[in-house]
Order: structure tokens, then C-alpha cells, then sequence
């Protein structure tokens, strides 16, 4: 009998608050041979072990609250009307392939881009399917997992003071109750940059020194937090050190003029700058390419307005009504944004060294509703994945003539999180653990890395 | 497989007849298969044109579209074996959730029998009662067995064995694992885990138990203050987890008048306290009824309360806020008992400027976000999954749902709350109004006052819902965490970790006049609040059993409090006046660069799992670089500017600020670490810089930032 699984599903009532509610319930830190136990089982699956990946980094481009398939990567034009939507299709550079006639110029590069068609997922609610998504895992209430960022900050040891999991502008993805974390220590959460590049008066808040401080200052300041934490009588004896590592990490980012620059986009040329589209989407991506130039693990950029229950035209191609062709909606500023990333990373070499993810918490209904938009709906939709070592110019799996349910090849977030960790060379089947001591894979045991983009 | 038959042939021989009922045996089969899960066809849509009520709560819905959609054809009387219903499950043809029941398994062999009695639905009896045993069992250790049991009650009296086709859920899989087939549940980790057992439209919860130690502890010389203790030491007995002894005077000071006033203990209070020569019991008794009879309970309580009932201001709109704060603010200092309260809140009508309990009915978008609210706020309940279909894990019906909004849907919006008769909204399943209902209860009369109804309903005395909704919250405020978390989400299939505490806990607040402070009073002198946070080797694990207290972070307003009473530079908020506390501020939307940076909650949505402040980088850069404590530490009119100019030694402003903020002397090496930097500093300049210092690393420590 196959496993059920798949076909459990708990009601939409529990979120972020439930989850709250991690492992402690149970070991409590004793039963290390369960843990034994566990870990003998994990070894038995068989999952391809991730060979000498590229990819060093990676740039999450989240279009929070569920990009529509059929007006992005997956347009349905000899679909009826009503699912066929506002939005025509334009050719791309590779033969057969069509794409929204909003990303011309993603389009030209396309032979860079792996489509996948065929995403599916039954949670359409934004924090469990932005949990999904995010972590691999369906939200559970034991457990809040950690995302991709968050395992990776984990995981690298990260040269430089730069935080190893960066949101820009922030990390207020999905109805903001997902923390990034998970399990793992506060330390790998996405640090949020706070305010958005594209405005001109950008600052990361707090870098500079607060007036009469200087870096002596702050050093001894530092030691006596430490000091003090260690007299703290309910300082837990056991723990290897008792030091505040959001303090550490804090200070080392205020010590280091050249950490604090990579936030400075005004050293960029004006071309650049322009290049990216100055809408927030293209400046993050900016600002997200000068973080992993610096070595940054993980950047999201988070880019917000995707949830279009109405008035889909508008809010995706002209951005206000009687905007000037070509419009700038959120479409069109996602192509000027993800062109320019790949042209600029593939210029300076970086492109097979950076993984590029785009996507969002699920798709939009088949079905134009009442209001000229599309509600929610997880059981098809599309991401697309550059760069990292990725073969360009594919499409994986598809969707049925109405872009309702997947045709051939369905690929669960769980399986798409299993291949990005492959990407990152990070093995799918690795253990982590929680804070009391249960052994956890990165991506959840029925995964399957997607083979044809791994390369 | 020649067990199941067997077990079959038990059931049908158990009730002496051979026909299959679509409502008792087949339903199970499809909810034990998994096919109606909202994953699948019990989704909204259903999956591939074929649509089930979700885990079966329609029978007639589920029969509908088995039996008579699609021209019959998942259902063949000439050939049972041949039916859709059949074939797809067993993945004889083509189905795009697999294969889900085996062919010559009793689920199949289940349909098979019943189509071939004709598919009929007949209405016979109704399952009354369905039980899991054992309700509780604590096991000898892990890698132990037991057999689950369920039985069902039917209408007619017959008791059936429904093990076979009953769904046991883990809540944590990697911690129990129960076989499908025969129900025995395997224990794979120490601790307490919950199974919820859901067979047609009933589910329970089972407990299983592996002692967290080998090791039995003694708890006969443990204190017992009251009820409290005797619930929470009997469950670390059972768990076999040792418990930390008694806070000091000075670390039980702080705690309790953190928690109940919401401020750090003046250095008045602390050498009153500290002095006296009463008895510790004396002593702790008398602190803790003048701190509940302080002012600054009341602010601090109005605040704890504002966030509860979400109380901010509307869009170009503050004057409601303040009067609803008002109210609350009235509420506590009359010690007008709850239920009173809510009565008036449910019920209260007229201008939400004048009439502070009216802004209730603005605290949601519309009427169904309203009774979402509502059956959070004053049932602990979550209506919410009710909207769409019958809520999976719960008792709660659409009729519920839509029933509670039709109460709300009869008042109009904005300023000025009325009477709206005609107001109504649309059960989305009949696609007409929903009639008023009282949840899970009866529907209302036309003509009736359903905020009456409903206001009467709630405060009822013997209501299950409303007195353990609120006493959770009051449990959680003391000691860090709720009996039941998330502490809106009460139900069967979530229990407390204490059921029994949690239900003397509500009988004793109603009890006693549902007098917030009596039961605030019960939690702080129980001997398991007194206990230290200092965790023992061997339960240093422990996050909800109260072996040892909870670190808890302050609250964002509570540490804003703190820093400007330690530094004695106030901040500031908005346009409010210069001195204003956070704690009392009425609207979260005042501004407060400080407050939003340590993460205050806006009060748009539920605030109840908001994390305290001081973690994070973005908190820390702040603290370093931003003016929070930067400026009001070199402030020239701040405490430590005035501690110099008053020609005190260093020696003697370090002993002042751990007073103020950690609330104690020092300890021995403290002082001399102390007294070793400051050896150091040869002029006045580095010696003040160096006293900054001080006080900066004093209010960004963990034992500052925390309630301990």
C-alpha cells in the first residue's frame, strides 16, 4: 500500500502562532536513542547526493502573494476568454516557448531559464503555502521548519560580518507569520535591510555610529553584555557559551566600513541602476547581486502586490490606469529586474556560481473571477529557476489546456526545495536538528530532486 | 489480510445484520483512506469534477455525489466491481490520487458489498458516542506497544468495534506511529504526545506517555499552595521531571510586580520588601494584593486588555480608541467582574465616541471577521475554518459560522453602531442569509436579540468556553505560556497539558465572580510561580511543564518603560505629553520609532503570539547606533548625569543602577569586576564614558531584558 501521506491535510485554522509550538513537547533533550533510531532510518532513502555544485549562492526573487501562472510563464493562448486573461504571449529564444508578452526582454534571454510548469501544491493559503514554498515542508503544528536561507546560513561558514540570509527590503512574506528560522537558532533568520533601495534616501538603519561612539566603545560595551550574561545565575550552565550572537553579529557589521558598503547603491553607475528598472523589485535585485558578490549566502527579495483578486490588467501590466506603454506593473518591472540580474551576473562570471529562484506561494485560479483578477490556487502553477549551474532553456513538467492541474511531471514544493538544496550542494537528505535534539531532514523524505535541473 | 476479514466478519456478526450503511460503513472507509481530506476530494472544488464533503461531515452531500452525479456512473448496480468508485481507488483505471485501497482489501470488499445491496442510503441509526481507549496511558519506556481501541455508540444502543476503520493522527509522527491496519501505536520518543482519533464526524484526542527519566522523583516535601500545584507537580511526577527549588525575595519581587503592574520594582518598594522580617508566605501575600490593588496594575492590566480586544484607532478616527480604553480603564478600576464586561460589550449600541464598549463591534472588517473575533476572543475558539466547511478538528458547522455572523450582520458600521434589521449575511452553502445561531447550540427566532442571546449564552455559568478562554490568558500573562497554546485555539483534538488545572482553574474564576484579579491572585502565591528559572541538569528541557519558571522577554512597551524609568529620560510618543508611559498609550499607532523597532503588535490581527522585544539583529544594530539607549544615557538631565553631579562614586551609581534595573545588590564578583574597570579610568572623561558603558551593557543584558 503506497504511503497516505500525501492525502492527510489539516483545515486552514492553524498558522504562524501555531507553530510556535516546536518540538519541546517530547524529548526534552533525553532519548538519544530514539535519535539513534531515526537516524538509522533516514539512511535507507535513496536520494541522489548533490555532486559538485556550482552554485555558492543563491537570490530568491519571492513575488509575495502568488504570482499568476497564466499571465507569467504558463499563458494559455488558445484557452477561452475567461482563462486565457487580459494578457497576450510573445515568442521566446527557445523555439515552441511562449511567455507573457509583459517579459520581452526575459524572454530573449530564456535559453538562461529553466521554466517549471508543472508546480503543485494543495495548500492555497498564504502562510502555509509561503511555509511550503519557503522550507519544503507542509506546515505542521510541532514544528515551524527552517527556510532554505536559514539552513544555509546554518550551514556555510560565511566569510565576512555580512549576515548569511539577508531580506531586502524585508522579511514580511506570506501574512508575515513565517519567522525564516524554524528550528534552527534565531541567528540564521533572515536579517531584514528595513528599507527599500529604491528610495533615494535608502540607509540599512543603525550602521553608523551614534554621535560621541566610536568602535572602542562599542567593543567594551560589547565585552560587558558579556560579561554581565555570564553572571546572570539563570545562565544556562550547560550551553557552550553565553554570549548574545545577534550582539556579536551586530557589532561585527557596525566594525567593518567595507561590510556597511555593499548597502551603498548610490556606487553604482546611474546605467546600472536604470538597467534594473527603478521600481523596488529591480533596486533589491541590485542590492541582492552586491550582496552575494560580498559573499552573502542567501538574499530574498521580496517583492509585495502579487495577490491580485482584482483588476489583474492593471496591477500586472500598466501598474496605474493610462500608464504609458509598456506599462509598469509588476510584470514588467519583474522582466526589467530578472533580465538585468542574469545579464549582470553572467557579465561579471557569477551567473553559474549564483542560483536564481523565482516564485511565490502558489498560483492564480483558472478562471478570470468577477473583479478582472484570479484568486488562489495552488494545484498548478509555475517557477522558474537561472543560474547555479541550472540548464537553461528547458521547461519541466506542464500544465492541462486551462492551466488547472498538472499535465505531466507534477513537481511538489517539496521536490523543488530538494533540488535547490541540491543546486547549493547541500545533500537533500541531510539531518539538522531541533533545539531538543529530534533529527529533521533539510527536505522532508518523500522529495525528489527534479533531475533535469540539476544538470 | 486474513485479520481484517476477520475483524469484519466480527463487526457485521457484533450487530447481527449483513447490510452496508452508506452513513456508518462507508463514510469511514473514504475518511480512513484519506479520500475526503481537503487534500483531495473533501477540497471546496473537489478534485477531478468529483466532490466530497470534507472527512464525510455531509453524509447526504457525500451520497449525492457518489450515487446520483454524473449519470450514475460511479456507482454500477449490474456490476458492483465495475464501479468508478471502485476502480479509481483501487487504481484499476486511471486516477490521479493513486492507489488508495487495495483490491481485495475490506475497504474495497466494503464498497463492493454495499453497491451491490442496491447503493442505498438508508437512514438507520446515529452514531451518539465514539471512544478511544486508553484515553491516557503512560508507557514503561520508548519503543513500547499498545492496542488502540475504538468503539462507536450508536442511536439504538449497539456498541460497534470501529478500531479498523478509525483514523489515529499523530500530532508529532516521528514521536508515535500508529499502524493503519491495526491500530497499535508504537512510541518512538520520551514525553507527552497527543493521537487524535477522528472516526465519521467525531474526534478525539488520546494521550501516550513515556516518562521523560527512569528515575521516579519525590515531590512529598514539595510545597502545595493551592490547587495549582497539586495539578502541576502531579503531572511532573508522572513525567518523572524534578523541579527547581523556590525563587529568592529579590528575584520573585521583580517577577510578580513585572507581571502584574508591568514595571520594574522601585528601590522604595525593593528595600520595604527586602527588610521586612515577616514570613516569606506573609510577605509574599501582602506584596502581591497591594500590587493588585496599585494603579499601575490597572494601567498595566487596560494595556494587556487593550491588546486582547485589539483596541486601536480607525482611519482618521482616534476618538473611539480612547474611549473604548477609557472604558476598559473604568472596568478594571471598578472591578467589574468579567462576564459584565462582555455582556456590556456585545450588547452595547450608540456612538463609539461617547460609548466605549460599542467600538467592540468595529474591532473587524465585516460581520464574519467580527464573529471570527469574537469566537477567539471570548470562546478561544476558532470558528474561522467554518467559513468554508464544517471546521475538520472541531465541533463547528457553517450553520455555526455564518449563524454568529448573521448575529453581528444586524449593526450597522462606522461611528454610530444601530440596530440594522434587515443586515444579514450569505450562508454560502443554501446561497441564502444565514439564520442566527448560538454556536453548536440552537438557531435564533427572527424577532429575538441575538447580541442578547448570544451575551447570556456566553456568560452562562455553566458556558464551556468562555471562563477557560479567559483564565488561559491569565495563566499565560503569570507564567509564560498557556495550559493550552495557541491559547485561541481550544478544542478536544488540542488539549491542555493540564486538563484538569485548566477546568478548576475556570470553575474557581467563576466561582469567584469572574473577578480577573482573583484568579491573577490564585496563580502568583501557587508555589510552581514562585519557582526559580534556574533549570536543573535534569530539566533543563522542559517548556510547558513548570519545573522551572519561564525566561519571558518584557514586552515592547513594558521594556520601553523600563529603560526611560532606569535612565529617567522618558520617551517620546507622538504628540503625546512628555512622560507618557508606553504601557499606557491607547493606540498602537502613536508614533514610536522605539516601539515599532522592539516590535510592538499593531493590533490588526491577534496579538497573542507576539514574541517580547530585544532579539534580533535589527535590535541590536538599534541599541548600539539608535538614540533608545544611546540618548537618554548621556542625557545631561538623566539619572546618570544627576548621580554625578550629586558627587556620587562609581561604586555607589553601579550599586543605584543594579538596583533600578536588575532589582538587587550585587553579588561579589560582580562588584569586583566592577570595581576592576573602573580602577582603570584615570580621568573624569574616561571615567564617565566608562560609567555609560556600564549602564548601556546593564539594560542590554539578558538578565534586564527578561522577566525571570
Amino acid at each position: 500500500m503506497k504511503s497516505l501521506a500525501r492525502f492527510t491535510e489539516r483545515c486552514d485554522g492553524i498558522n504562524r502562532r501555531d507553530l510556535l509550538r516546536v518540538g519541546g513537547l517530547t524529548a526534552l533533550g533525553f532519548g538519544m536513542a530514539d535519535l539513534f533510531r531515526l537516524q538509522r532510518m533516514a539512511t535507507a532513502e535513496s536520494l541522489p547526493a548533490a555532486n559538485s555544485p556550482k552554485a555558492k549562492s543563491c537570490i530568491l526573487i519571492w513575488l509575495d502573494g502568488g504570482p499568476s501562472h497564466l499571465e507569467t510563464f504558463d499563458l494559455k493562448p488558445d484557452a477561452p476568454a475567461e482563462v486565457r486573461g487580459p494578457l497576450g504571449s510573445t515568442a521566446t529564444k527557445i523555439p515552441g516557448v511562449r511567455i507573457s508578452e509583459c517579459l520581452p526582454r526575459t524572454a530573449t534571454i530564456l535559453d538562461k531559464l529553466a521554466i517549471i510548469r508543472s508546480m503543485t501544491s494543495p495548500l492555497g493559503e498564504h502562510n502555509f503555502g509561503t511555509h511550503y514554498m519557503m522550507t519544503g515542508y507542509k506546515p505542521t503544528p510541532v514544528l515551524e521548519y527552517p527556510t532554505v536561507g536559514a539552513v544555509l546560513a546554518h550551514r556555510r561558514t560565511q566569510a565576512g560580518v555580512l549576515p548569511p540570509n539577508i531580506a531586502v527590503p524585508n522579511f514580511s512574506v506570506g501574512g508575515g507569520r513565517l519567522t525564516g528560522g524554524g528550528y534552527l537558532p534565531l541567528e540564521t533568520r533572515p536579517f531584514s535591510v528595513g528599507g527599500d533601495p529604491a528610495k533615494p534616501n535608502f540607509q540599512v538603519r543603525d550602521l553608523d555610529f551614534y554621535k560621541g561612539l566610536d568602535l572602542k566603545r562599542l567593543d567594551r560595551r560589547r565585552q560587558f553584555v558579556n560579561a554581565l550574561n555570564e553572571f546572570d545565575r539563570n545562565a544556562d550552565k550547560l550551553a557552550k557559551t553565553n554570549s548574545d550572537p545577534d550582539l556579536q553579529r551586530a557589532y561585527r557589521l557596525i566594525a567593518s566600513p567595507k561590510a556597511k558598503s555593499a548597502f551603498n547603491l548610490s556606487d553604482e553607475p546611474g546605467k546600472t541602476r536604470q538597467r534594473y528598472g527603478r521600481k523596488s523589485i529591480g533596486q533589491c535585485c541590485l542590492l541582492a547581486r552586491r550582496l552575494v558578490e560580498r559573499g552573502v549566502s542567501f538574499v530574498t527579495v521580496n517583492n509585495k502586490g502579487w495577490d491580485t483578486h482584482d483588476n489583474l490588467y492593471t496591477r500586472l501590466k500598466e501598474g496605474y490606469t493610462g500608464a504609458p506603454k509598456p506599462g509598469v506593473g509588476l510584470i514588467p518591472s519583474l522582466d526589467l529586474a530578472l533580465s538585468a540580474l542574469i545579464t549582470d551576473l553572467g557579465d561579471r562570471g557569477m551567473l553559474d556560481e549564483t542560483l536564481i529562484v523565482v516564485m511565490g506561494e502558489f498560483g492564480r485560479t483558472p478562471k478570470l473571477n468577477t473583479a478582472a483578477g484570479r484568486d488562489h490556487w495552488p494545484r498548478v502553477f509555475s517557477a522558474v529557476l537561472a543560474g547555479g549551474g541550472v540548464p537553461g532553456g528547458q521547461v519541466v513538467g506542464s500544465s492541462d489546456s486551462v492551466g488547472e492541474g498538472p499535465r505531466d511531471r507534477p513537481v511538489t514544493p517539496a521536490d523543488l526545495t530538494a533540488t535547490i538544496y541540491s543546486l547549493l550542494g547541500i545533500d537533500p537528505k541531510l539531518e539538522l536538528h531541533t533545539s531538543d535534539g529530534r533529527p529533521v531532514r533539510v527536505a522532508p523524505y518523500e522529495s525528489e530532486v527534479v533531475k533535469e535541473l540539476v544538470g | 489480510m486474513p485479520a481484517f476479514v476477520l475483524l469484519l466478519t466480527a463487526i457485521t456478526a457484533a450487530n447481527g445484520e449483513a447490510t452496508v450503511n452508506f452513513d456508518n460503513h462507508v463514510i469511514p472507509v473514504l475518511t480512513k483512506a484519506g479520500c475526503n481530506t481537503g487534500a483531495c476530494h473533501g477540497a471546496a472544488v473537489g478534485r477531478g469534477g468529483f466532490r466530497l464533503s470534507l472527512y464525510g461531515g455531509d453524509p447526504a452531500f457525500d451520497y449525492r455525489s457518489i450515487v446520483l452525479e454524473l449519470e450514475g456512473r460511479r456507482v454500477n448496480l449490474a456490476h458492483p466491481d465495475e464501479s468508478l468508485i471502485v476502480l479509481k481507488s483501487t487504481e484499476s483505471i486511471d486516477h490521479g490520487g493513486g492507489y488508495i485501497l487495495e483490491n481485495d482489501g475490506p475497504g474495497a470488499a466494503r464498497l463492493i458489498d454495499w453497491i451491490r445491496q442496491g447503493a442505498l442510503r438508508v437512514a438507520e441509526k446515529r452514531l451518539e458516542q465514539f471512544q478511544v481507549t486508553p484515553q491516557l496511558h503512560v508507557a514503561e519506556g520508548v519503543g513500547a506497544t499498545l492496542q488502540l481501541k475504538a468503539t462507536a455508540r450508536f442511536s439504538d444502543g449497539s456498541a460497534v468495534d470501529v478500531t479498523r476503520w478509525t483514523v489515529f493522527k499523530p500530532e508529532d509522527a516521528s514521536a508515535v506511529e500508529v499502524h493503519p491496519d491495526n491500530a497499535v501505536a508504537k512510541l518512538l520518543r520520551r514525553g507527552r504526545h497527543i493521537v487524535v482519533a477522528r472516526y465519521l464526524d467525531h474526534v478525539v484526542p488520546l494521550e501516550l506517555v513515556v516518562p521523560l527519566s527512569d528515575t521516579t522523583v519525590d515531590f512529598s516535601k514539595e510545597p502545595r499552595a493551592n490547587f495549582v500545584d497539586r495539578h502541576v507537580l502531579d503531572l511532573l511526577s508522572t513525567l518523572r521531571v524534578p523541579v527547581s527549588p523556590s525563587s529568592d525575595e529579590a528575584t520573585f519581587l521583580r517577577r510578580v510586580t513585572l507581571d502584574l503592574t508591568g514595571r520594574l520594582p522601585s528601590t522604595e518598594i525593593q528595600n520595604k520588601y527586602l527588610e521586612s522580617s515577616k514570613s516569606t508566605a506573609n510577605k509574599r501575600r501582602e506584596l502581591v494584593d497591594s500590587l493588585l490593588n496599585s494603579d499601575e496594575f490597572i494601567e498595566y492590566w487596560t494595556l494587556q486588555l487593550a491588546r486582547l480586544l485589539r483596541i486601536r484607532s480607525q482611519p482618521q478616527d482616534t476618538q473611539g480608541a480612547l474611549s473604548y480604553h477609557r472604558w476598559v480603564t473604568k472596568q478594571l478600576t471598578d472591578r467589574v467582574p468579567y462576564d459584565q464586561m462582555a455582556r456590556e460589550m456585545i450588547t452595547a449600541l450608540g456612538d463609539t465616541h461617547e460609548v466605549g464598549p460599542a467600538n467592540f463591534h468595529r474591532t473587524a472588517a465585516g460581520p464574519r471577521e467580527q464573529a471570527e473575533f469574537t469566537s477567539e476572543l471570548f470562546m478561544g475558539n476558532r470558528l474561522r475554518c467554518a467559513n468554508c466547511h464544517n471546521h475538520p478538528l472541531d465541533r463547528w458547522t457553517q450553520d455555526d459560522y455564518h449563524g454568529l455572523s448573521a448575529i453581528f450582520s444586524k449593526l450597522t458600521s462606522g461611528r454610530v453602531i444601530e440596530v440594522n434589521a434587515r443586515g444579514e449575511v450569505m450562508h454560502p452553502r443554501t446561497g441564502k442569509a444565514a439564520v442566527a445561531r448560538i454556536p453548536g447550540e440552537r438557531f435564533l427566532d427572527d424577532d429575538s436579540d441575538g447580541r442578547q442571546a448570544l451575551a447570556t449564552w456566553l456568560t452562562d455559568r455553566n458556558n464551556p468556553y468562555f471562563a477557560k478562554a479567559i483564565v488561559n490568558r491569565l495563566w499565560k500573562a503569570m507564567m509564560g505560556r498557556g495550559l493550552v497554546e495557541p491559547t485561541d485555539d481550544l478544542r478536544a483534538t488540542n488539549p491542555a497539558t493540564h486538563p484538569a488545572l485548566l477546568a478548576d482553574l475556570a470553575e474557581d474564576f467563576v466561582e469567584h465572580r469572574y473577578d480577573l484579579r482573583h484568579t491573577l491572585r490564585r496563580i502568583a502565591l501557587s508555589a510552581a510561580y514562585e519557582r526559580t528559572a534556574t533549570p536543573l541538569p535534569k530539566n533543563r528541557g522542559d517548556d510547558r511543564y513548570y519545573s522551572h519558571a519561564m525566561i519571558r522577554p518584557l514586552e515592547p512597551e513594558v521594556l520601553a518603560d523600563a529603560i526611560a524609568d532606569v535612565t529617567g529620560i522618558s520617551d517620546e510618543y507622538g504628540n503625546q505629553p512628555i512622560g507618557t508611559r508606553a504601557v499606557s498609550l491607547f493606540d498602537p499607532q502613536i508614533d514610536s520609532e522605539a516601539l515599532d523597532i522592539l516590535g510592538r503588535c499593531s493590533r490588526v490581527d491577534s496579538c497573542e503570539m507576539v514574541a517580547g522585544a530585544a532579539g534580533g539583529l535589527t535590535v541590536k544594530l538599534h541599541m548600539f547606533n539608535g538614540p533608545l539607549l544611546n540618548g537618554k544615557i548621556s542625557n545631561s538631565k538623566g539619572r546618570l548625569a544627576r548621580l554625578v553631579a550629586d558627587g556620587k562614586t562609581p561604586a555607589e551609581i553601579v550599586d543605584e543602577f543594579y538596583r533600578r534595573a536588575l532589582g538587587r545588590p550585587l553579588a561579589k564578583r560582580e562588584r569586583e569586576f566592577w570595581n576592576r574597570q573602573f580602577h582603570q579610568a584615570s580621568t573624569s572623561t574616561a571615567e564617565r564614558e566608562l560609567l555609560e558603558d556600564f549602564v548601556w551593557s546593564l539594560l542590554t543584558c539578558r538578565e534586564f531584558v527578561t522577566n525571570h
